[in-house]
C-alpha cells in the first residue's frame, strides 16, 4: 500500500506543500523538503529537546511529530519565531550573555524559553529551570542560559 | 563573579564580548553537518558487528548493492591496509579480517536515501567466525588471554609504549625512593578506586560529508575538533596523499574529545570515491553511543603517606586502564593521568604507573580532562583522608602542600605561573569554608562541603597562524584552529584585534581549511587559546613590524621611533600627527613596494616534560605536554536520607587561567565543565550487558538537565599570567572538570561516614553508605 | 517499503471501525509511539490519529460527582487542573512529573496508560485513587478498575480492536494525597514511585516501578489503619509490600535498592502527610 500523500503544513505562516509518508516526523519533513534546519535531530527519541518547536504556539518534540498528523495546525519553527518581538529579545539576550556555547540546543531552548515568557512574564529561577528542564544543554552548565531568559523576562516586563 | 582586579581590560582582551556567531546561532541559521546538503548527496549508513570478537571471514552484498536506492557497498576488502592512531597505529577505516567489538563498523551502503541505506545495510551478509571476548583489562592480561591485535609489535607506534600481548601501553614514572619513604610517614591512607565510562552526549551527533570533486580530490566537511586530525587519520587509513584530501569544518555541536580523532570521515570517503559522488553519513544517537568513544573506565590503587604535621611524603599509584578494542589517545590519557596523579603538590617520593589494555569494547578516548577526574577522584580523596587522619583543616592541609611559584612539576617541568593559592582562597573565602559547618542536618536532608584541587595543562604540539592584511586596512586571520562551540574564533579574534591595536570588527577569522590553514594539531587539551593564542599574538607581531618597515619609509623615521595607536595606525613615539593609517600602509603595500603584507608564526610547545636527572620515565607518551592552569571547587551537597539522592546546592569553582582574554567564555567553561562533572560523579554510567553497551540512548543514559543542576554555581577567575602565554593567558577549557568528582566526594564521606571509592556515587550507593553508617553497631 | 498509513477520523465510532483493521494503531500523543517508531521498534500498516476526535479530551464533571478525563487530555492539562486536589492531588502531582514541559503537552494519559510501562507515573496514582478506565470497542463500552487494567509488563487489559476513552475518577475528598518519584534525574522514568491517599485512619497506597504492574496490597493498608503513627505498623505494612513487590535490576537501580526504598518511602510519605495534616 503506497502511504506517501501530498498535504500541506502551514509553517511560519505560510502554506507549504510537502509530500510525506504516514511515518514521517514533522522534523524530517521540516529539515529534508523545507530546508528548516534550525531544528535539530539529536537524539529522535524525544529526549534531547533540540527539534522542540511549536505548534499552535505549544513547543513540541518535531521528531515525535507525524507530519501527516500536523495538517491544519500552526507550525513555530526558530526560523519563524523571531517575528515575534519577544523572541527577539530572547535571542538578543541569548546571544549577549553567553547563553550560547555550541549552539546546537540553542533554536530548542529558545523556543521552550519564549512559551515561559508567555505563561509567566515574571519567572523565577525555579520556574526557568522547570520550563527549561525538557531541553538538555551539555556546553553552558545552563546557569547563563536562565539568566538570559531571567533578562529577557525582565526586559519584557510591562 | 569573577576577579579582575589585577588585570586592566584592554581594547578587546579581556572584554566579554559576545561571540561572533551567536547571532547566527540564535536565529536558527548555522549549519552543522547534519544541515549540509551538496548536489547530488547520497545518504550513507553503517552495517555494525554483533560480536565483540571474531574473524571475518567473507561478505556477501549481492543483496544489498540490488536494494532500491543502493549506489555503493563498502566492505572491508574495499579499504587499503593503512592503519590510523593517534599514538599507536592500530585502526583501519573500516574492520579488515576480524572485528574488536560489538557495532564496530563492518560495512557501509551509499543509497538515495538514509532509509533505503539502513535497510540495505540489513541485507548485507557477512561471514563471521567468533573468537572468545575479552571484556576487562584483567581478562587481557590473564594468561592465555585471546590476543586481540596480532600485529601489535608491526603497528607504528609515535613513542617507546612497550606494547606486548593485548597490553597496548605501559607507563611508568618515578621520583626518589618511594618504597622507603613508607619508612618516614605517620600516616598513610590506601584505597582502590574504580570510575565509569562516561559518554560525552555531545548534542550533534558525529556526521560527515565527503564529496568527489571531478578532478580527483575529496572534499570532506565533518563534526571535528580538528580538520588536520582529520585529514591524517582519513589518509593514513586510505592510503590517500594529503594533497587530495581537503578538510573543512562546518558548525560543530559540542565536541568534548568525541571528535578530536576519527568517526565516520574514513568510511565516508572511502564511500564517496567508490560512489564518485558526495555522500553524507549522519551517526545516530545510538550510534554515537555505541560506536565512536567514551571515557576510560580506572581502576587505581593508590596510596599516600604524610608526616605528622602534614607534609606530604609519599604517593603511590597504579592504574588499570581499560582501553577498548582500539588505542586512539589512551596511551596519552593513561600517561598524562599519571603525570598529574600527584595533585599540585610537593611530594618528595613518588611513582605512578600503569598499563593500557585492549579489550573488546569500543575504544576509549579523549574527553574533557583526559584522565583527570578520575584521578583527582582518588587523589583529592586521599587528600581528605590525611587531613581527616591529623585533624588538620582539608583546605588548609592543601595550602601547606601545594606547589610554590618557581616549583616543578612531577618529572620536572618547571611551572612558571602559579594562582593555586589564589584559587584555593577564593574558594575557601566565597563559600564561607570557615565560618560554617561542614555537616548538618535537617529533617531528613544531610547537608555537607566538600574541596578538591586540580592544575592542568594547556599546550601540546603544533599550531600557527597567518594574519593577511587586506587593502583596506583590515586583516584576515587565519589559524586552523576548529571552534566547537567554546568560543576560540572569538577569543583568537580579540586576541589579534588587541596585538594589533584594532576594533574586533576589523579582523575576519577564516574557517579551518586544510587547504588555506596553518596547521594546527586540535581544539583539545585546553590548548588553543595558550597555543594557537601565542601564535596569533606572533603572526600580529610579524605584520607589526612590516607595518612600521613601510611606515619608516613613508615617515621618513627609524623603525625603532614608532608605536602601533589605537584604531589601526602606525606613528612617531611622542609625535601625535606624525601617523599613517593600516589601510595606506597596505595599499602602498599592494600597489607600490614590498607586496601584501602577511604575517605567521608557527610553534610547537617546546618545553620538556621531562628532566632525566629528576625523575625516570618510562613510556611517556608526549615529551613536551604544556604549561599548567589551577583549579579548585568547593561544593555543597544535600543528600535526601530517605532515598541516598544527592543534589549540588551551591557550587565555587576558581581557575587561574593567566589571563581571562573574554572572561564570559571562562566563566561558561567553569560552569559548564562543572556540570558535566557533576553528571560523572553522580548519575552518568555507560552499562556493559556483557559485550554490548546496555543503554545506548538518552531514555537510559542520563546527563543533567536544568532542573538537576543547581543556579547557583559561582565561577571565579583568577589570573596568574604565564609569561609566553597570549598576554598571559592559559587554558580553560578542562580545568572545571577535573576536582568536581572528588569535592562532591569529599562532602558525601562527612555525610554518610563513608569514603566513596567508585563512581557514579548513585542514589543507590549513597543509601547503602547511609545504611550502614546509621546501622547501630 | 513504505510506511503506515495515518487517518485522522473525527469520531469516535469511525476510529473504533478503523481500529478493527489488522495491524491498526492509536496515535495518541506520540511521544511514546513516535520514539518506538524512529527507533525502528514498531511497524504498523495504519495508524488512527485520535487528536481530530474532540470527546476523547478534556477534563468534565461526571454525573457521579467524580472527574472524567478524556482518554487524549494532555499531561500539562492534567498538571494544571486545580480540580485535581485533595485526595486526587496525587493524580495531579503524577501528571506534574511526567517527562518534561515539551512532552507534557504532547503526551496523554489514555496513550500513557495503554503503554503501561512499569515505570510510569500515572498508573500508581490511579491505582492508588481507585480510578476506573472507560473502554471502547465497536462493539460497545466497558469500565474496569484500573487494578484490574495493569496486567503485566506493557501489557494491560485492552483486547484487540479495544482503546481506552476515559478515565475515571471518584469524587475528590478533602483526605491528603501525594505522589512521591524517585528518579536519576528530573522526568527520568521512576526508580520506584509512591501514591499515598490518607483519609482519616485509612489509607491507599500503590508503589510504581517496582514489579510489573503497580503495587496495592489491601493488606498492607489494613495493617495501617488506625495505626498511621506506629513504627511497627509501618515496618509491618512495608515489610508485606516488600514481599509482593517484584522488581527488577535495571540501569535506574537494582532491585534490592528498590525494596530498600519501599519502606523508607512509605515512611516519609506517611509522616509527611501527617505532618501536613496536623499543620492544617
Amino acid at each position: 500500500m503506497e502511504g506517501r500523500q501530498d498535504l500541506t503544513l502551514t509553517v511560519n505562516g505560510q502554506q507549504r506543500r510537502v509530500s510525506v509518508e504516514g511515518g514521517e516526523t514533522l522534523l524530517t519533513v521540516l529539515r529534508d523538503q523545507l530546508a528548516l534546519t534550525g531544528a535539530k535531530r539529536g537524539c529522535n527519541q524525544g529526549v534531547c529537546g533540540s527539534c522542540t518547536i511549536a505548534v499552535d504556539g505549544w513547543p513540541v518534540r518535531g521528531c515525535l511529530s507525524l507530519a501527516a498528523a500536523c495538517e491544519g495546525r500552526e507550525i513555530t519553527t526558530i526560523e519563524g519565531a523571531g517575528a515575534d518581538p519577544a523572541m527577539g529579545v530572547l535571542q538578543r539576550q541569548f546571544a549577549e550573555r553567553g547563553a550560547v556555547q555550541c549552539g546546537f540546543c540553542t533554536p530548542g531552548m529558545l523556543i521552550s524559553a519564549r512559551r515561559l515568557i508567555a505563561d509567566t512574564p515574571q519567572p523565577g529561577v525555579e520556574e526557568v529551570q522547570a520550563a527549561l528542564s525538557g531541553n538538555i544543554c551539555r556546553c553552558t552548565g545552563y546557569r547563563k542560559i536562565v539568566d538570559a531568559v531571567l533578562a529577557a523576562a525582565a526586559e519584557l516586563a510591562p | 563573579m569573577n576577579d579582575q582586579a589585577t588585570m586592566p581590560d584592554g581594547i578587546a582582551v579581556g572584554r566579554s564580548i559576545p561571540k561572533l556567531e551567536n547571532r547566527e546561532k540564535v536565529l536558527g541559521e548555522a549549519q552543522y553537518i547534519a544541515d549540509l546538503q551538496r548536489p547530488g548527496m547520497l545518504h550513507a549508513a553503517i552495517l555494525g558487528s554483533p560480536y565483540p570478537h571474531a574473524r571475518i571471514r567473507g561478505y556477501d552484498t549481492a543483496a544489498a548493492l540490488a536494494a532500491p536506492g543502493v549506489v555503493a557497498v563498502l566492505t572491508g576488502d574495499d579499504v587499503g591496509e593503512g592503519r590510523m592512531g593517534a599514538f599507536i597505529k592500530d585502526e583501519h577505516a573500516l574492520a579488515k579480517g576480524k572485528t574488536l567489538y560489538v557495532g564496530e563498523p563492518v560495512a557501509a551502503v551509499a543509497a538515495e536515501t538514509e532509509a533505503q541505506a539502513r535497510a540495505a545495510c540489513r541485507l548485507i551478509e557477512i561471514d563471521y567466525e567468533e573468537l572468545p571476548a575479552v571484556l576487562s583489562p584483567e581478562a587481557g592480561i590473564a594468561a592465555g588471554a585471546p590476543i586481540l591485535h596480532e600485529k601489535l609489535a608491526d603497528y607504528l607506534k609515535v613513542f617507546d609504549a612497550g606494547s606486548s600481548g593485548n597490553v597496548a601501553s605501559r607507563t611508568r614514572f618515578e621520583e626518589g625512593d618511594v618504597d622507603a619513604a613508607w619508612a618516614d610517614c605517620d600516616v598513610i591512607v590506601e584505597g582502590e578506586f574504580t570510575t565509569q565510562a562516561q559518554a560525552h552526549v555531545a548534542i550533534e551527533p558525529c556526521g560527515a560529508l565527503a564529496e568527489f570533486e571531478p578532478g580527483g580530490r575529496v572534499t570532506l566537511w565533518s563534526a571535528n575538533q580538528s580538520v588536520f586530525r582529520v585529514q591524517a587519520n582519513v589518509c593514513e587509513s586510505l592510503g590517500l596523499s594529503m594533497a587530495k584530501l581537503r578538510c573543512l569544518t562546518p558548525r560543530v555541536g559540542g565536541g568534548f574529545g568525541n571528535k578530536m580523532e576519527a568517526h565516520v570521515q574514513p568510511i565516508t570517503v572511502a564511500l564517496a570515491l567508490k560512489c564518485r559522488r558526495a555522500v553524507r553519513l549522519i551517526l545516530s544517537r545510538e550510534e554515537d553511543f555505541e560506536i565512536v568513544r567514551a571515557r576510560h573506565p580506572f581502576k587505581i590503587r593508590m596510596k599516600t603517606g604524610a608526616s605528622r604535621d602534614g607534609s606530604l611524603v609519599a604517593r603511590e599509584v597504579e592504574v588499570l586502564l581499560d582501553c577498548g578494542a582500539f588505542a586512539d589517545d589512551s596511551p596519552g590519557v593513561m600517561g598524562y593521568s599519571l603525570l598529574m596523579s600527584s595533585g599540585p603538590y610537593r611530594i618528595p617520593h613518588r611513582r605512578a604507573q600503569g598499563r593500557l589494555v585492549y579489550t573488546n569494547k569500543l575504544r576509549f578516548g579523549a574527553f574533557r580532562g583526559f584522565g583527570q577526574p578520575q584521578m583527582c577522584f582518588a587523589g583529592e580523596q586521599q587528600i581528605d583522608e590525611i587531613a581527616t587522619r591529623l585533624g588538620i583543616d582539608p583546605i588548609a592541609l592543601r595550602r601547606q602542600n601545594m606547589i610554590a611559584p618557581g616549583d616543578s612539576w612531577f618529572l620536572g617541568q618547571q611551572v612558571l605561573s602559579n594562582g593555586l593559592a589564589a584559587c584555593l582562597d577564593a574558594v575557601e573565602n566565597a563559600s564561607g569554608w570557615k565560618d560554617r559547618p561542614h555537616s548538618t542536618r535537617q529533617g531528613r536532608k544531610r547537608r555537607a562541603l566538600g574541596v578538591a584541587a586540580t592544575a592542568h595543562i594547556s599546550g601540546l604540539l603544533g599550531t600557527g597562524a597567518t594574519v593577511r592584511m587586506l587593502e583596506d586596512g583590515s586583516v584576515v586571520l587565519n589559524t586552523g584552529a576548529t571552534d566547537i562551540g567554546q568560543g576560540s574564533d572569538t577569543v583568537l579574534t580579540q586576541i589579534c584585534a588587541e596585538a594589533l591595536k584594532i576594533p574586533v570588527e576589523q579582523v575576519a577569522i577564516a574557517s579551518p581549511d586544510t587547504d588555506g590553514s596553518p596547521y594546527n594539531w586540535g581544539t583539545t587539551a585546553s590548548r588553543v587559546t595558550y597555543t594557537t593564542g601565542r601564535a596569533v599574538v606572533g603572526a600580529a607581531r610579524d605584520v607589526e613590524q612590516k607595518l612600521k618597515q613601510h611606515a619608516s619609509e613613508m615617515l621618513e623615521c627609524a623603525v625603532g621611533d614608532l608605536e602601533l595607536r589605537p584604531g589601526g595606525r602606525v606613528g612617531i613615539v611622542g609625535v601625535p600627527q606624525a601617523e599613517v593609517p593600516f589601510a595606506a600602509i597596505s595599499g602602498r603595500a599592494h600597489w607600490a613596494q614590498g607586496g601584501p603584507i602577511t604575517g605567521d608564526h608557527s610553534l610547537v610547545f617546546e618545553r620538556m616534560t621531562h628532566d632525566p636527572k629528576r625523575a625516570l620515565a618510562q613510556g611517556l607518551p608526549f615529551p613536551r605536554i604544556g604549561v599548567f592552569s589551577f583549579g579548585a571547587v568547593v561544593v555543597e551537597t544535600e543528600t535526601d536520607e530517605v532515598t541516598g539522592k544527592t543534589r549540588i546546592v551551591e557550587a565555587w569553582s576558581a581557575a587561574d587561567v593567566g589571563r581571562a582574554i573574554n572572561p564570559q567564555l571562562v566563566e561558561v567553561q567553569l560552569e559548564g565543565a562543572f556540570v558535566q562533572g557533576m553528571g560523572f560523579a553522580l548519575v552518568e554510567e555507560m552499562v556493559w550487558d556483557g559485550p554490548r553497551l546496555a543503554n545506548p540512548s538518552l531514555m537510559d543514559y542520563k546527563v543533567p538537565g536544568s532542573r538537576d543542576t543547581p543556579y547557583d554555581i559561582h565561577s571565579i577567575i583568577i589570573e596568574a599570567p604565564e609569561p609566553d602565554g597570549p598576554f598571559g593567558a592559559k587554558g580553560v577549557g578542562e580545568i572545571g572538570i577535573n576536582a568536581v568528582p572528588a569535592a562532591i566526594a569529599n562532602a558525601l564521606a562527612l555525610t554518610t561516614g563513608q569514603r566513596h571509592r567508585a563512581l557514579p556515587m548513585t542514589c543507590e550507593r549513597v543509601l547503602d553508605a547511609i545504611m550502614q553508617s546509621d546501622t547501630p553497631a | 517499503m513504505s510506511g503506515p498509513r495515518l487517518l485522522r477520523p473525527d469520531s469516535l465510532a469511525e476510529a473504533l471501525s478503523l481500529l478493527a483493521e489488522p495491524e491498526a494503531r492509536c496515535l495518541a500523543g506520540g511521544a511514546t509511539l513516535v520514539a518506538m517508531m524512529n527507533a525502528g521498534l514498531v511497524e504498523s500498516r495504519l495508524l488512527v490519529a485520535l487528536d481530530g476526535i474532540t470527546a476523547l479530551s478534556g477534563i468534565i464533571a461526571s454525573p457521579e460527582g467524580g472527574l472524567r478525563i478524556g482518554a487524549m487530555t494532555r499531561h500539562r492539562e492534567t498538571a494544571a487542573d486545580a480540580r485535581l486536589a485533595g485526595s486526587l492531588a496525587m493524580v495531579r502531582q503524577a501528571a506534574g512529573v511526567i517527562a518534561n514541559p515539551v512532552v507534557r503537552n504532547m503526551g496523554t494519559m489514555g496513550g500513557s496508560i495503554a503503554f503501561a510501562d512499569p515505570a510510569a507515573d500515572y498508573p500508581p496514582a490511579l491505582v492508588a485513587a481507585d480510578a476506573e478506565i472507560e473502554i471502547a470497542h465497536a462493539s460497545g463500552n466497558r469500565r474496569l478498575p484500573a487494578r484490574e487494567f495493569f496486567l503485566d509488563w506493557y501489557t494491560t487489559a485492552l483486547e484487540p480492536g479495544e482503546m481506552v476513552t476515559a478515565i475515571h475518577l471518584p469524587p475528590p475528598t478533602p483526605a491528603r494525597s501525594v505522589y512521591r518519584k524517585l528518579a536519576r534525574t528530573s522526568g527520568d522514568f521512576a526508580i520506584a514511585s509512591l501514591a499515598l491517599a490518607l483519609d482519616g485512619e485509612s489509607l491507599r497506597i500503590a508503589i510504581g516501578g517496582c514489579g510489573p504492574t503497580p503495587l496495592r496490597l489491601d493488606a498492607a493498608e489494613a495493617a495501617l489503619a488506625g495505626r498511621l503513627e506506629d513504627p511497627r505498623a509501618i515496618a509491618e505494612a512495608a515489610a508485606l509490600l516488600v514481599e509482593a513487590s517484584d522488581p527488577v535490576d535495571d540501569v535506574r537501580g537494582s532491585a534490592d535498592y528498590r525494596r530498600r526504598l519501599i519502606p523508607r518511602l512509605l515512611a516519609a510519605a506517611l509522616a509527611d502527610l501527617r505532618e501536613a495534616r496536623e499543620a492544617a
